[in-house]
């Protein structure tokens, strides 16, 4: 059996991360703070963090897979699909077999014998080593379905850059100039990275970003200044001595409030997928 | 009422024989469940119509605030959980003959209602299955029913917490895991599963209350010979196609049907490979208490490719529409559209955004919202709402008529990571995009307008996960809270804060409120504490 891995401290710094992905969030993260984990894991990490948190069985072996590959495909793909997801015969991502065994312990003997009665021959003539490889290649397909800590976003240039740069004539210059642009092609690590922070910059890399408040507190004063904290009941600001004021917002307490992103957040209420694509598109050939 | 101040009188003549009150003894009458909440609270709903509504009255706007902490519980020596760095209280807590239940996944326990002293502590050890919640317990004469992560339906002894039986209904290895309250409704046990990672289909399970035995189970996706397998490319994707039943349902008992929400369609993100409507992922479906029988089904999602689970509750009531009093149903469903329906026939009234979205080319003949395909995830990159609501319970008042719900305002990046012919599991992914809001709003459901909506002011994005449930009273208070540790109370009529305080952490659970020694109570858990309070002396 396939025993869910013990808990790591991956999970625990993952955990945040990864509940953005479970059943009770949509997708990736749906917000900041459950993003930040995330970016500072390494992709093995990610994969063994979500592993741990779904109760996965152990990791599958990498090099045992990929010689497994040929094998699998030249024996097993024609009934059970290239991926394993089935075809002529059933999917094995979900199959008792696979999920009842870690590296090829029960597996193995399976294909060996194989299941005659319902059809699949056996591959006596397979070595074990061989057998034991297509059961890790087997274990792979499981894992790139099942873990989701490990997929990773594909191609996203699908764009039109000269429609992405009239894009940006049209929308973007009444507050940007050419230079806020120069080279921001080759400031990601990657072109999802890009398109995300074009759209919506991130915060904390940039001060002029922060949103701003004006109280006016009961006893006629006006404090201005960067915003840390706000909810119905209290305001917390930095003001530009770097002194902080936490003002409970009582009767009489006015409070107006600034977003030097708030064109940004109006823009992505309408933005089309065509205009994403098209923009993001030119701004990285900005190199 | 009357019922309260005779508890309280027979206290007081033990106090003057000088007799310490006895341990409770918990024999909950089984007609008892699901009946509006007074001295008990015996559902995750507290009855049986979703409404979480208490008739109770001593607390009222005149008094709010004089209400005082009376005790807290903080679960110790439990430590982190696989994914879960600290315990959250995620449960409803039931409360029934002076004992409290709470749970958290793995664990249960007993409280004295009146001392908060735990009476018993039940600690399941798991092979498998996701920690990410757990809702509580069932109970029904002296048995709680529990849920374990691994699909362990656990019956106990409700006064000593000694196991009485346990029966698995799914397996852990196929990434069916279980966070659900079990509903009690007569010899029933229901039972749901969720799990969305390996493509499985959803179920309903329906257990003897006594012995356990299977009494039937209810499919979310159609076998062969059903005509809803049209909806279906063919019969293996429909036994992959997910449909999780992850929440508790309601139930209309002259009608004897539940009302269950159905999970999102797999694979999650990737719909390529399964052209249709998906049937009955995404819907509400009334099923025959005794049978498991369809009755009838509303789809609120057709081919869902956004992770957009149907799991809030669908909540009962009776309006008069055009001049009749009609049994209707509601539920501000977490796609973003408030959906009102006639529950005898799976009509629908209403069907009407209710957070800013622009996925939906219209409505169906049957009112079911047509997506436009070109919202679905791509390679690209596509954007969408984020989730609208969860599983953070809803609410409605008879005296006002409003459904109330914590809704989530903003967008997301939904990128498709497998753009294969026969994608499985997610095939996808997202990532939040710009500024995301929580607005607390009170819909009139029979026209799916607001009547009021509260903005929580917050520069920290809302989690659509966490938050507070919500609970109103005949009192017209309306009792939930933000994202920054206070419980705020609200007129539920015209949303005005009448009264708040900051807590030790953000309201994690179901909110109950409950008549104890004539005293009324208001109950939450809010991370790993439980709250009590009432008005001070």
């Amino acid at each position: 059996m396939r025993h869910p891995v013990v808990l790591g401290m991956l999970a625990a710094i993952f955990a945040t991360t990864i509940a953005a992905m479970g059943q009770e969030e949509p997708s990736g993260g749906q917000n900041a703070q459950q993003q930040t984990p995330n970016k500072d894991m390494t992709p093995e990490q990610r994969a063994a963090a979500t592993r741990s948190f779904l109760g996965l069985g152990p990791e599958p072996d990498k090099a045992a897979a990929t010689r497994g590959t040929q094998l699998y495909q030249k024996n097993c793909a024609f009934c059970h699909g290239p991926q394993a997801r089935g075809a002529t015969g059933p999917s094995l991502i979900t199959s008792d077999e696979v999920l009842n065994d870690d590296h090829g312990e029960k597996l193995t003997p399976f294909l060996k014998k194989g299941r005659p009665e319902s059809g699949m021959p056996a591959f006596g003539t397979l070595s074990p080593n061989q057998l034991k490889d297509i059961a890790e290649f087997l274990h792979l397909q499981v894992e790139d379905v099942a873990n989701r800590g490990t997929y990773h976003v594909l191609n996203i240039l699908v764009g039109n850059a000269a429609k992405g740069q009239a894009y940006v004539t049209a929308h973007c210059m009444s507050c940007h100039t050419t230079e806020t642009f120069a080279h921001i092609g080759s400031t990601f690590r990657s072109p999802d990275q890009l398109q995300r922070d074009w759209i919506w910059p991130m915060r904390p890399g940039d001060s002029s970003l922060a949103t701003t408040a004006t109280v006016k507190t009961s006893d006629g004063a006006t404090i201005t200044g960067r915003v840390t904290q706000v909810s119905d009941f209290r305001i917390t600001l930095v003001d530009s001595a770097g002194q902080t004021h936490v003002i409970d917002r009582a009767p009489g307490v006015e409070v107006e409030m600034k977003d030097p992103l708030a064109a940004h957040q109006e823009m992505i209420m309408t933005l089309t997928n065509d205009d994403m694509h098209n923009v993001t598109a030119y701004l990285a050939t900005l190199k | 009422m009357r019922l309260a101040s005779g508890v309280c009188a027979a206290i007081a003549t033990a106090a003057l024989a000088g007799v310490a009150p006895a341990v409770p003894h918990v024999s909950l009458d089984p007609n008892a469940i699901g009946k509006a909440p007074i001295s008990d609270w015996t559902t995750f709903n507290g009855d049986y119509s979703g409404r979480r509504y208490s008739t109770l009255t001593q607390i009222g706007p005149d008094n709010v605030n004089q209400l005082a902490q009376q005790w807290v519980f903080k679960i110790t020596g439990v430590g982190a959980q696989r994914g879960a760095p600290v315990p959250v209280i995620k449960c409803t807590p039931l409360l029934a003959d002076g004992v409290l239940y709470i749970t958290i996944p793995d664990h249960v326990w007993a409280l004295d209602a009146r001392t908060r002293n735990p009476l018993w502590h039940y600690d399941w050890v798991d092979h498998g299955g996701h920690l990410v919640g757990q809702r509580g317990v069932g109970i029904w004469k002296s048995t709680v029913y529990f849920l374990t992560p691994d699909n362990w339906l656990v019956a106990l002894n409700a006064n000593t917490g000694q196991e009485l039986w346990r029966k698995n209904y799914a397996d852990a290895r196929k990434q069916y895991f279980s966070t659900s309250a079990p509903l009690i409704v007569k010899n029933h046990v229901i039972v749901g599963v969720g799990g969305d990672a390996m493509d499985m289909p959803g179920f309903l399970d329906s257990f003897d209350p006594a012995t356990g035995d299977l009494q039937w189970t209810w499919w979310s996706t159609p076998r062969k010979g059903d005509p809803a397998l049209k909806t279906w490319p063919d019969e293996a994707t429909s036994d992959h196609g997910g449909g999780m039943t992850w929440m508790p349902g309601t139930y209309d008992p002259e009608l004897n049907l539940l009302y269950w929400p159905t999970g999102n369609t797999n694979p999650v993100f990737a719909g390529q490979g399964r052209p249709g409507a998906n049937l009955w992922t995404e819907a509400i479906v009334a099923l025959d208490l005794d049978t498991g029988k369809l009755k009838w089904y509303f789809q609120v999602s057709p081919h869902d490719t956004h992770d957009f689970d149907n799991t809030t509750a669908p909540i009962l009531f009776d309006q008069v529409v055009d001049g009749k009093p009609q049994k209707l149903l509601a539920q501000a469903a977490r796609n973003g559209f408030f959906v009102t329906l006639d529950r005898v026939t799976g009509k629908y009234l209403v069907v009407k955004p209710y957070v800013p979205l622009d996925y939906s080319s219209g409505l169906s003949p049957q009112g079911e919202p047509i997506p436009i395909p070109d919202k679905d995830p791509t390679v690209g990159g596509s954007i969408n709402i984020v989730n609208a609501s969860n599983w953070p319970a809803p609410a409605y008042n008879p005296k006002t008529g409003l459904v109330y719900v914590n809704s989530v305002e903003g967008k997301a990046i939904y990128y498709l990571t497998d753009d294969s012919t026969k994608p499985s599991g997610y095939g996808g992914t997202g990532t939040s995009i710009g500024h995301s809001q929580r607005v607390l709003q009170a819909i009139d459901p029979l026209t799916g307008n607001a009547v009021w909506k509260h903005t929580y002011p917050n520069l920290n994005n809302a989690p659509t996960t966490v938050g507070p449930s919500i609970l109103t009273t005949a009192s017209n208070l309306l009792i939930s809270g933000d994202d920054q540790k206070n419980v705020i109370i609200y007129s539920a009529d015209k949303g005005q804060v009448l009264w708040h305080h900051e807590i030790g952490a953000n309201e994690s659970g179901g909110v109950i409120t409950y008549m104890l020694d004539g005293k009324q109570y208001i109950l939450f858990g809010a991370g790993d504490s439980l709250y009590a309070w009432s008005l001070s002396q």
